[in-house]
C-alpha cells in the first residue's frame, strides 16, 4: 500500500508525515550524536553555564587543552580510572551468557517445541511468569545464600545468575522458531536412522542457525545491558561496565570526573550501534517472532 | 524384506480415541493402502508403526520381531513424508545418502547405492541442487529416493502425492507402483484419495473414526462394500443412497420403486446403487423424477434428480439432451442394488 | 517425544530456572518474615577514680557479631516488616485516613510514606508510559510504511537506538542534557524564564522526564511490532474497503487497527511487565528525591553501610505479588484456554 498510493496521498498528509518521520528521528538520533560530540570537549562545554554553542564549538576546549576536541575524559576514563578492567569483564561476562543461554536454551526450546505434552504448556507458563519477575527481586534472594557460600563478587557467579534470568526469554524465543520447522524433518531423520539427539544435532540445528543468531543477540543485549545482578553480584574490582558507569557517578563532585562518565558511556554505546548497524534485520525479525504468532 | 502384523492396536489421547483395537496382518511384499477420510486415524496407524507415535495399547510386530519399545531407528523401515522432510541444507546426493551415513554403512557402497536409486526416481540431473531449488514433482522424488536408498523392511508413504498437482498426481503415482513392482518391499500407504487406492493397493484398509470399516481388495470393496461409509466413500460420483423400506423383495420410497431385490431384508433400509449402474428406461422406470441438473462430463453426461430427498446421480450416454425440470424415467437393475441396514448402516447380503 | 527424552533435553535449563528463579523467589519470602538481631547490650560498671562507680549499657560488638554470624537470617519477625513504616504502614495509614484533613492533604502524607510512593510512581509510569509508547509507535509504524522503500531501512536503524541502549546509558544521556547546565535543562530554565528549575528542585520535572525517558525507550518495540504487523494487513480487504468507499481514517479503524489488536494485547503485555520493574531510570536521573518504584526501594535497602535483607524481602514479596496480579488476565484466560481444549 505504499509506493503505488503515494501519489493518491493528499499534499497536506504527506508533508505531515515526513515532518513527523524527520521529528522522530531527531528525538531518537540526536541525544546520542549530541553525547558523542560532547564526549570530545571539557565539562564547561558540555555543562556549559553560558550558552550551549560552547558545546559544539569547544570554547572552553580550546582555551583549557588548545584544540577544539580533546580525548582527556577517554583517557581518564579508560586509563586513570581502569575502564578497561571493566571493558574486559563485560566481554567476558556477555560471550560467557550468550553461549550458555544459547546451548541451554535450544535444547530446552527444541523438546519444548516437539513435546506436545501438558508439561510441556505449563513449563512454557510458568516460564513466562518467570519473564515478568523483576530481576532484583531475585537479586535480593541471592545475596544472602551466596554470602554464605562464598561465591559472591566474581564473575562466574554473575554468569550463571544472567543465564538463569534469561532462560524464560531464551526458551520461548527458540521454542517459537523450533516450531517454525517442520516436524516431518526431525521424523524423517529419526525414521533414517538417527536418534532425537542426532536429529537435533545433524538436521535440525543446521537450519535454525537465522533462530540461534537471533536470540543470541537478545541473549547478549541482556547480559550486556544488566543493572541490577551485576552491580549487586560483582565486587568492586569484578565489576562490568554498566556498574563501573554508576560508580562514577558516585564520586561526581570532582572536576574532570563527569567527563569520564560521559566517555565511557559513549565507549559503552558504540558495541551497542555497531550491533545495530550489522544485525538490525535479525533484531527485527527477533521482536516480531513472538508477536506476529501470538 | 518383512511381513507386519498389528495386533489389538488402539490409541488414545486422555478421551480422545484415535485409533481403536485395530487388527490386521499385512503379507510380505504386499502394497497395503489406508484409506479414509482426515482424522480417521489412518495416519496415527502409520505413525505407530513408524515408532513416531507411542502405542496406547496392543502390540506391533515387523517380522519377528515386537517393535512397540524400538525407536524409529530401529525398526528398519522408511518413510516417505506428505512434504517429504527434505534437510534444505544438504544437495539432493546428500539427502539420498543421509541413511546410509547416520546407519553406519560402509562409505565404499554409498556412491554406488545413491546413484543407483537417483536413476530408479530418475533425478541424475539434479545431484548437486538444494531441495529449495527443485519443483514439487522433483522434491517427491528425491523423498522417494531416500526411502529406497537402503533396503529396508517395509516403505510408509504418508499422502505422498497430495502436494502435486494432477497431472503430476497421475505420473508419480504410475512410478510408485513401477517401483513396488521392482523392488517387492512391503509398503503401506496413507491416503484420503480412493483413486489412489483402488490403482496401487493389494488390499485397501478403509477407516473412519478410528475403526477399521472393511479391508479386502479393491474391487471387492468397490463390488461388495460393507456399509454405507465405505459405499459413499469409494467411487466417484459416491453411490447413491436412498432411504425406505422393504417388503417381500420390493423397494419402495418416494419416487422409487424396485421389484426383484432378495427377500432376505424387510422394514426400513438403505438402498445403495451406482451411477453408472443406472441408465435410461424405455418405458416404465423405476424412478420417475424431474432432472434437477445435467452436467456434460465428455465421455458421458451425468444427470441429477431428487428422490426421497436425496439426489441421486445417473450416468447416462454421452449423446443425450435435456433441461432441467424435464421428466426423467430411469432403470435400475436390481442385481446392481446393495441394501443396507437403515440404523447400523450395515450391508445386508443377498 | 517419551517423557524421558524430553527431561534429557530440558533438564539443564530446568534446573538453571529452579535454582536461580524458583529457589530465590522462596528465599526472598523467608528473608521477609525476618529482621537483623538487635545489638546485645552489656552492663559495664564504670568506676572513676573521684566520682564513683555507675553502671552503663553498652554495644558488645564481639557478641553481636558472633550472633550475626551463627544467624545471618537474624530473628523472626512474622508479618511485622510487611506492617512497619517502610512498608504496608498500616498503622500510619489508618492514622492519616481517619484523620480529619483534607483530601489532598492526605494524599500528601501518603506520598511521603516510602512504599506508597514508589507504588504509586511505578503504576503511573507502567499507565502512562505503556499507552503512550504504543500510540507513538503505532503513529510511527503508520509514517514509515507510508515512506519509500530506500529510506525505511536507516529510520528503522536510528529508531532501534532508543529501545537496545542500556537502560541506564540511556537515562545517563537524558539526564545530562536535562541537567540545569546542559542543552535542554538550560533550555526549559529559558522557556519558563525560572534560573532555579531542575530536576532536583522540581518533582513535576522529574516525573515528566522519567515518563518521556519511558515513552522514547519503549516506543520503538511497539514501532517495530506493528511495522511487521501492517506488512501482514490482507491487501484484499483493504482494497475491497477501498472499493465500498472507506476513508483513508476509515480503512485504519476499521481494518488496520483490528487486524493489529492481537498484537498490541503482546505489546502491551511485553511492555507492562518490562515497566513495571522501571529501575535503572530512577538511578540514572537520581530522581530518588521525587520519585522513586519499588524495584529501587530493594535497591536502595540491598546497596548502603548496612543490607536490610529482612526490608527489601519484605518490598521484593509485595512486587512479586504486584506482578502476578499484574499478569492474572493473562494467566486466568490461558487456564480457561486450556480446560476448554482438555475438555
Amino acid at each position: 500500500m505504499s509506493e503505488a498510493m503515494a501519489h493518491k496521498r493528499p499534499a497536506l498528509l504527506n508533508t505531515f508525515i515526513y515532518d513527523f518521520i524527520v521529528l522522530w528521528v531527531i528525538l531518537a538520533a540526536v541525544p546520542f550524536l549530541w553525547t558523542v560530540w560532547g564526549s570530545f570537549k571539557v565539562e564547561a562545554d558540555f555543562f556549559s553555564r553560558e550558552s550551549w554553542w560552547n558545546a559544539i564549538f569547544g570554547t572552553a576546549t580550546m582555551r583549557e587543552t588548545g584544540a577544539a576536541f580533546t580525548g582527556d575524559g577517554y583517557y581518564g576514563a579508560w586509563i586513570t580510572r581502569d575502564f578497561w578492567k571493566a571493558a574486559f569483564n563485560t566481554i567476558i561476562v556477555t560471550i560467557c551468557v550468550t553461549t550458555i543461554s544459547l546451548t541451554l536454551g535450544t535444547l530446552g526450546g527444541y523438546a519444548l517445541a516437539r513435546s506436545g505434552k501438558n508439561y510441556a504448556f505449563w513449563i512454557l507458563i510458568a516460564a513466562l511468569v518467570f519473564r515478568a519477575m523483576p530481576h532484583i527481586t531475585l537479586v535480593s534472594g541471592y545475596l544472602l545464600p551466596f554470602f554464605q557460600l562464598n561465591i559472591w563478587g566474581v564473575l562466574p557467579t554473575s554468569i550463571i545468575v544472567l543465564v538463569a534470568i534469561n532462560q524464560p526469554f531464551t526458551l520461548w524465543m527458540l521454542h517459537s522458531f523450533f516450531l517454525s520447522i517442520p516436524k516431518d524433518l526431525d521424523e524423517s531423520a529419526m525414521v533414517d536412522g538417527c536418534t532425537r539427539f542426532q536429529a537435533f544435532r545433524l538436521v535440525i540445528m543446521p537450519v535454525m542457525w537465522p533462530g540461534v543468531v537471533t536470540t543470541g543477540l537478545f541473549s547478549f543485549l541482556l547480559g550486556y545491558n544488566d543493572f541490577a545482578v551485576t552491580a549487586m553480584l560483582l565486587s568492586a574490582e569484578n565489576q562490568t561496565m554498566v556498574p563501573k558507569i554508576s560508580s562514577f557517578l558516585g564520586s561526581i563532585q570532582e572536576t574532570g570526573n563527569v567527563m569520564f562518565a560521559v566517555a565511557a558511556v559513549v565507549s559503552a554505546t558504540v558495541p551497542l550501534f555497531i550491533l545495530v548497524l550489522f544485525f538490525q534485520r535479525q533484531i527485527v525479525s527477533g521482536l516480531t517472532a513472538g508477536a506476529v504468532k501470538g | 524384506m518383512a511381513q507386519i502384523r498389528l495386533k489389538n492396536v488402539s490409541k488414545r489421547w486422555n478421551k480422545f480415541v484415535g485409533v481403536d483395537n485395530f487388527n490386521l496382518d499385512i503379507a510380505d511384499q504386499e502394497f497395503l493402502v489406508l484409506l479414509g477420510p482426515s482424522g480417521c486415524g489412518k495416519t496415527t496407524t502409520m505413525r505407530m508403526i513408524a515408532g513416531l507415535e507411542e502405542i496406547t495399547e496392543g502390540e506391533i510386530w515387523i517380522g519377528e520381531r515386537m517393535v512397540n519399545k524400538l525407536e524409529p531407528k530401529d525398526r528398519d523401515i522408511s518413510m516417505v513424508f506428505q512434504s517429504y522432510g527434505l534437510y534444505p541444507n544438504m544437495t539432493v546426493y546428500e539427502n539420498i545418502r543421509f541413511p546410509l551415513k547416520v546407519r553406519r554403512i560402509p562409505q565404499d557402497q554409498h556412491h554406488e547405492r545413491v546413484m543407483k536409486a537417483a536413476a530408479m526416481v530418475e533425478l541424475e540431473p539434479f545431484l548437486e541442487r538444494r531441495p529449495a531449488a527443485l519443483s514439487g514433482g522433483q522434491r517427491q522424488r528425491v523423498a522417494l529416493a531416500r526411502a529406497i536408498v537402503r533396503e529396508p523392511n517395509a516403505f510408509l508413504m504418508d499422502e505422498p502425492l497430495s502436494n502435486l498437482d494432477a497431472k503430476l498426481r497421475v505420473s508419480t503415482r504410475a512410478q510408485i507402483k513401477n517401483l513396488h513392482h521392482a523392488l517387492k518391499t512391503t509398503t503401506i500407504y496413507v491416503t484420503h484419495d480412493q483413486i489412489e487406492a483402488m490403482t496401487l493397493a493389494d488390499r485397501v484398509v478403509v477407516m473412519n473414526k478410528g475403526l477399521v470399516q472393511q479391508v479386502g481388495t479393491p474391487m471387492e470393496i468397490y463390488d461388495r462394500p460393507a456399509n454405507t461409509f465405505v459405499a459413499s466413500f469409494i467411487g466417484s460420483p459416491a453411490m447413491n443412497l436412498v432411504s425406505g423400506s422393504i417388503e417381500n423383495g420390493v423397494f419402495t420410497s418416494d419416487g422409487i420403486r424396485i421389484e426383484g431385490l432378495p427377500h432376505r431384508a424387510s422394514g426400513a433400509v438403505t438402498l445403495g446403487f451406482r451411477a453408472e449402474d443406472a441408465n435410461l428406461a424405455e418405458a416404465n422406470g423405476q424412478i420417475e423424477a424431474p432432472i434437477y441438473t445435467v452436467e456434460l462430463l465428455g465421455e458421458a453426461t451425468m444427470l441429477s434428480m431428487r428422490v426421497a430427498g436425496e439426489l441421486v446421480s445417473i450416468k447416462v450416454g454421452k449423446d443425450y439432451r435435456a433441461e432441467i425440470g424435464d421428466l426423467a424415467r430411469i432403470a435400475i437393475p436390481a442385481s446392481a442394488c446393495h441394501i443396507f441396514d437403515q440404523s447400523t448402516g450395515a450391508r445386508i447380503e443377498a | 517425544m517419551p517423557n524421558k527424552t524430553f527431561f534429557a533435553f530440558i533438564l539443564p535449563s530446568l534446573i538453571a530456572m529452579v535454582l536461580f528463579i524458583a529457589l530465590p523467589i522462596v528465599s526472598v519470602v523467608v528473608q521477609s518474615l525476618y529482621v537483623s538481631h538487635e545489638q546485645i547490650m552489656v552492663e559495664v560498671e564504670n568506676c572513676q577514680p573521684f566520682g564513683g562507680c555507675s553502671t552503663e549499657l553498652r554495644v558488645d560488638t564481639a557478641a553481636t557479631a558472633a550472633l550475626r554470624e551463627e544467624q545471618p537470617l537474624g530473628r523472626f519477625n512474622g508479618l511485622g516488616t510487611y506492617v512497619n513504616r517502610a512498608h504496608l504502614a498500616t498503622t500510619e495509614l489508618g492514622v492519616i485516613l481517619s484523620s480529619e484533613r483534607s483530601i489532598g492533604e492526605k494524599w500528601a502524607q501518603i506520598l511521603n510514606l516510602p512504599f506508597y510512593k514508589a507504588l504509586i510512581f511505578t503504576l503511573v509510569y507502567c499507565f502512562v508510559v505503556t499507552p503512550l509508547a504504543m500510540a507513538l509507535g503505532f503513529t510511527i509504524a503508520l509514517a514509515v510504511n507510508a515512506l519509500p522503500k530506500v529510506t525505511k531501512g536507516p529510520i528503522i536503524f536510528f529508531s532501534l537506538l532508543p529501545m537496545i541502549i542500556t537502560p541506564l546509558i540511556g537515562s545517563l544521556i537524558l539526564y545530562w542534557m536535562l541537567s540545569p547546565n546542559g542543552i535542554l535543562g538550560a533550555t526549559i530554565q529559558h522557556i519558563f524564564n525560572d534560573p532555579t528549575l531542575s530536576l532536583r528542585a522540581s518533582p513535576a520535572l522529574t516525573w515528566g522526564a522519567l515518563l518521556t525517558y519511558g515513552v522514547w525507550t519503549n516506543a520503538p518495540f511497539s514501532f517495530v511490532v506493528f511495522y511487521a504487523g501492517l506488512q501482514t494487513v490482507p491487501g484484499d480487504t483493504l482494497e475491497s474497503a477501498m472499493i465500498d468507499g472507506a476513508s483513508r481514517w476509515e480503512r485504519i479503524r476499521y481494518v488496520i487497527i483490528p487486524h493489529l489488536a492481537p498484537l498490541a494485547t503482546f505489546v502491551a503485555l511485553v511492555q507492562l511487565m518490562d515497566n513495571f520493574r522501571v529501575f535503572e531510570p530512577i538511578v540514572g536521573f537520581s530522581a530518588e528525591a521525587n520519585a522513586t518504584s519499588l524495584s529501587w526501594l530493594i535497591y536502595n535497602d540491598l546497596t548502603g553501610d548496612s543490607q536490610q535483607f529482612g526490608s527489601a524481602g519484605a518490598t521484593s514479596v509485595l512486587t512479586i505479588l504486584g506482578v502476578v496480579i499484574l499478569l492474572s488476565p493473562v494467566l486466568v484466560r490461558t487456564w480457561r484456554e486450556f480446560k476448554h481444549k482438555a475438555v
